[in-house]
């Protein structure tokens, strides 16, 4: 068991105008089961407090510390300090604007998010109490819903750091696929539609960054694949 | 709130996207009898006059046909997709888009000219 982490974390201060460089730490070993953001708060709480980055639930729930963590981005809060190789490089999620530090900007992400109407759009009267499900179509949504919008997916392909601004991207394309395969939404033509193009979708190789990246497990290259599939059936 | 402003769905990618899936299936299928009359003529099996008989054959001109087909359609909706990644610049992209489509099909239209004149 190591006493000391060495970790080499990305600094950028937009109001100095100096580059943006790695600064090396020590943090000691804290506790069995210690993880990332353990020592990014020590950081920042005992050594230095000009260190910034995002942080909330602290449990892989809130998706605020999205980072690349040994070229790899995953979520600081629920990554394992044990089995990560020493010196542990620390990134802002690659492909962003970076705000400081470990800080990007995450308009862009939200506004792709915002194109897909991430909401259940329904014509027909509401029922009395509320839009029932059964439990076959319920299922249907595991796999789906449960992402967290932390960017690590999105921020992994490279088809979105070459087309970022036309392609919407894992994330988005996933929650897509979430409420085209929910049996209450009834806009489903109207969403492919909305998805039909040569950057917008298609712009997916499947190169499965995006799974490999994913905190959650989740799967968006399967979830885009399904939208590719839907699209095809309605035209042949 | 940031104010969405972008041009929507230009409802394209799904032909070639298809197009690149049927191209792939046809090459997978067709491909592999190019090498095994290949292989036939490096290990002696078929002399230049079986070799002039199989091209000669009627089936095989239009199996050729539909190949080479294929070939120039997979090639030119790969190599399409790699410029639209990597030449970000529009004016780029088309041009040699463009170039590709005109270079292509003349390779094709040279090549079916050279199987259905033979022996003709």
């Amino acid at each position: 068991m190591v006493d000391v982490i060495r970790l080499s974390v990305f600094r950028y201060d937009p109001e100095t105008g100096s580059k943006p460089s790695m600064q090396s730490y020590e943090v000691p070993f804290l506790r069995p089961g210690m993880k990332l953001l353990d020592a990014l708060n020590y950081i920042k709480w005992e050594l230095d407090g000009t260190l910034t980055y995002r942080r909330s639930c602290a449990e892989g729930v809130c998706g605020s510390d999205g980072l690349n963590i040994n070229g790899v981005n995953g979520l600081a809060c629920i990554t394992p300090i044990a089995g990560l190789k020493q010196p542990v490089h620390v990134r802002p999620l690659p492909g962003m604007h970076v705000i400081r530090d470990l800080v990007v900007d995450m308009d862009h992400f939200f506004d792709q998010y915002r194109q897909i109407q991430p909401w259940m759009k329904a014509t027909t009267p509401l029922p009395e109490h509320e839009r029932l499900q059964s439990p076959e179509d319920r299922a249907a949504l595991d796999g789906q819903y449960e992402c967290i919008l932390c960017g690590c997916c999105t921020t992994a392909c490279p088809s979105w750091w070459w087309n970022g601004d036309r392609f919407l991207g894992p994330a988005a394309l996933l929650q897509a696929n979430r409420w085209i395969v929910d049996s209450r939404d009834e806009a489903m033509g109207e969403r492919l539609d909305q998805l039909e193009d040569a950057f917008r979708l298609y712009r997916c190789h499947q190169i499965m960054n995006c799974m490999e990246a994913c905190p959650k497990e989740l799967n968006p290259t399967a979830a885009i694949d399904n939208i590719k599939r839907k699209i095809l059936a309605r035209k042949s | 709130m940031k104010l969405i402003k972008e041009p929507g769905s230009a409802r394209s990618g799904f032909r070639d996207w298809y197009l690149q899936r049927l191209s792939a299936v046809v090459l997978a299928v067709l491909l592999p009898l190019s090498f095994v009359v290949l292989i036939l003529v490096y290990t002696g099996h078929l002399d230049q006059f079986g070799l002039l008989d199989i091209v000669d054959n009627f089936v095989s001109r239009l199996l050729h046909t539909i190949l080479i087909i294929a070939l120039i359609v997979h090639a030119y909706m790969g190599l399409k997709v790699m410029i639209e990644d990597y030449v970000p610049v529009i004016g780029w992209r088309v041009s040699l888009i463009g170039g590709m489509l005109v270079l292509m099909s003349g390779f094709g239209i040279w090549w079916l000219a050279i199987i259905w004149a033979w022996g003709g």
